[in-house]
């Protein structure tokens, strides 16, 4: 008997610690919204998001990846499909019930208070609130853990942009919500800031462990610090993969567009008895990685995606040889701009390789790193 | 091409631009407080006037009827102004908070503000008569014995209040609706998500943002207050109330002036008056920004 103690005591602990480690998981099903003005801004949207994950809702504007944020939040109502947190439904549930925290693009943050009392604002409201003394620990245990303890005492108006974000942040975290919703975190800053915060906030809510769901319509932002990314476009999914996939394994035609800058070269493209033609070359199917086919290609029109990085310049074997139009310098890069059958066409080079407006340049492309898309925009390759 | 001291920040042309204004106020306002200044000083009609001394501002100071006209101006002024704007800021909130159509309400309730404060006296004459006026007939229905709201010296004054909080509550409602409007609706929002009710948020977020509102409002409604004289009119019918019950300082000005025909002690009178608002809204402005900081 008293040899079972441990053993049941590690085993209730082990149980106990299974329930906390439990995956908090934000399961979205079939979740549609129709606006009153008829706008379908969300069609059957399915996803799921693991606990302490950092998700990006990334998409063009009007997309629907803020309706979505809103739904979450609970400040608009689905027309269709189910929010679940943890297993159990929240569509029905008051925001001020579903244990989140949310930050506005403009973060909202109440000018007539102090830093302090903006934070503390959350624990003195509502049913659940607490005295003025605790609350003002809590605060400030939360405001170490941004680094804004010296503001402490400024109203919001004289703070800086990412000095507001970091206010904003702290007092959306100070109910200790399961899940951080921030709406366009970054897009109030400027370029040099922006950087600065957005390696912050990952650090912030990788340190509280909070599970982050972040809506940003800037590729590089998504790409940069988040561990998932939702690409969506017309309120559909058009992708849910890690950063570096959407790059390198794109779904469709919309994906390998939205993600890349510059923007890949798409090239209209015949093919016919294995061959690939266009206006100025033509290939044979054979010089493409036969694994990477995803389907059989039958006859048709396809489309031909190459990332500028991937048309090289060659001495041997050219594939087509053009003038070159224009030539920008960025930094380390040396983007060649040219037009093949009236589609521009851009190809990156280093700036070692001089290269001057006006030459005539032989190119081949990395067809191991092309794609090519049928014509509903599908990727085959 | 550039004149040789062209100054961006200073162009001497702005004056011409300001000239229109700056006449009719000098013409219309600095000219008669001076004037009044003047005259406040100076016994006899219009047409002939003597230089007096203070001998105006003795024989106002010592009139009975002058100070009964100060006490209820001042009656009228802080009681009518305070009642009005909380009135004003529960209506506000509630149509800001509760009302859909706002846009119509806030119509509704401007209405009040473009119609001449004589024809609403008129039509409350009717609402308040003694013997067939819907405020007694309505007070009948709780039980209430009727009131003689115009026709008795005790009640004048209130009957007077009631008027001038219904006719300042338009403009208040307006200003303060415009305010609430200014407050970013997002702040609510994020209110409601910390789980903020509706009090909370009424306290902790409009109010303070209301405050310069309200600081604006506060000092308006005073100085009209202590100018009040076309309620008084349109509500007892061209007299300050039966038996002169609701004389307040403008209806005395007006009196001294057009009736017994005293121009100078009228104009002592209203630089008294004016010396008191001043006072009034210096302190006013003081204690607001006391309760500011």
């Amino acid at each position: 008997m008293l040899f079972l103690w441990p053993d049941m005591l590690a085993n209730w602990i082990g149980n106990e610690k299974k329930k906390t480690e439990g995956q908090f998981l934000i399961e979205v099903v079939g979740l549609k919204k129709v606006f009153d003005n008829k706008f379908e801004a969300l069609k059957a949207v399915d996803f799921t998001i693991e606990k302490g994950d950092l998700v990006c809702l990334l998409g063009p504007s009007g997309c629907g990846k803020s309706t979505i944020l809103n739904l979450i939040a609970g400040l608009l109502h689905p027309t269709g499909g189910d929010i679940r947190f943890n297993g159990s439904s929240v569509v029905k549930t008051e925001p001020k019930d579903r244990n989140i925290g949310f930050v506005f693009q403009n973060y909202a943050l109440y000018p007539h208070m102090t830093v302090l009392e903006n934070v503390m604002f959350p624990l003195t409201v509502g049913e659940k609130k607490i005295k003025k003394a605790e609350a003002k620990q809590i605060a400030e245990t939360y405001m170490r853990l941004t680094n804004i303890e010296e503001l402490s005492q400024k109203k919001p108006g004289t703070l800086s942009g990412g000095q507001q974000q970091r206010v904003a942040i702290t007092r959306a975290l100070v109910q200790n919500p399961e899940v951080l919703l921030l709406d366009e975190p970054l897009s109030n800053l400027d370029a040099r800031l922006r950087l600065k915060i957005r390696e912050e906030i990952r650090r912030l809510v990788k340190e509280v462990g909070i599970t982050t769901i972040f809506v940003t319509h800037d590729q590089e932002e998504a790409l940069s610090i988040s561990d998932k990314i939702i690409l969506m476009n017309e309120g559909v999914i058009q992708q849910n993969d890690d950063p570096q996939n959407l790059y390198l394994e794109p779904n469709n035609q919309f994906v390998a567009k939205f993600i890349g800058n510059p923007i890949i070269n798409m090239l209209p493209v015949t093919i016919k008895e294995g061959q690939m033609m266009h206006p100025v070359f033509t290939i044979p199917l054979a010089r493409f990685t036969d694994i990477r086919f995803k389907k059989p290609v039958p006859d048709g029109q396809y489309t031909l995606g190459i990332r500028p990085e991937n048309v090289l310049t060659t001495t041997q074997d050219a594939l087509f040889t053009t003038q070159i139009k224009s030539v920008e310098l960025i930094g380390r890069e040396r983007i060649l701009n040219f037009d093949l059958a009236d589609k521009h066409v851009k190809s990156i080079v280093t700036i070692e390789e001089i290269i001057e407006e006006g030459a005539e340049v032989a190119f081949d492309f990395q067809y191991k790193k092309a794609f090519i898309f049928d014509d509903k925009g599908e990727r085959v390759y | 091409m550039f004149k040789k001291n062209y100054n961006p920040e200073n162009q001497p042309k702005a004056w011409l631009f300001l000239l229109p204004s700056l006449v009719i106020i000098f013409l219309f306002s600095v000219y008669p407080l001076f004037r009044s200044l003047i005259m406040s000083f100076q016994k006899g009609t219009l047409i002939n006037q003597r230089y007096a001394g203070i001998e105006n501002y003795q024989k106002v100071l010592t009139d009975p009827v002058f100070f009964k006209a100060l006490r209820n101006t001042a009656l009228f002024a802080f009681t009518v102004v305070p009642i009005a704007l909380i009135l004003s800021l529960a209506i506000a909130w509630i149509i800001f908070e509760k009302v859909k159509h706002k846009s119509f309400f806030e119509t509704i309730f401007f209405m009040p503000y473009v119609t001449s404060t004589i024809a609403i006296g008129i039509v409350f004459r009717y609402f308040f008569n003694g013997s067939y006026g819907i405020i007694n007939y309505l007070l009948s229905l709780v039980g209430i014995a009727p009131v003689n709201w115009l026709d008795n010296v005790n009640m004048s004054m209130t009957t007077l209040i009631i008027f001038g909080v219904w006719t300042s509550l338009a403009f208040n409602i307006i200003i303060l609706l415009a305010g609430m409007r200014n407050i970013d609706q997002e702040h609510y929002k994020i209110a409601k998500m910390f789980g903020a009710n509706n009090w909370e948020i009424f306290r902790r977020i409009t109010f303070p943002q209301l405050i310069p509102t309200f600081a604006f409002l506060l000092t308006v409604n005073i100085i009209a207050a202590f100018k009040v004289y076309t309620q008084v009119y349109a509500l007892f019918g061209g007299q300050p109330g039966i038996a002169k019950s609701a004389t307040t300082a403008v209806y005395y000005i007006y009196d001294k002036f057009h009736i017994a025909g005293r121009p100078g002690i009228a104009m002592a009178a209203t630089v008294i008056l004016f010396v008191i608002i001043l006072l009034v809204t210096f302190v006013q402005n003081k204690i607001l920004k006391k309760v500011g900081e």
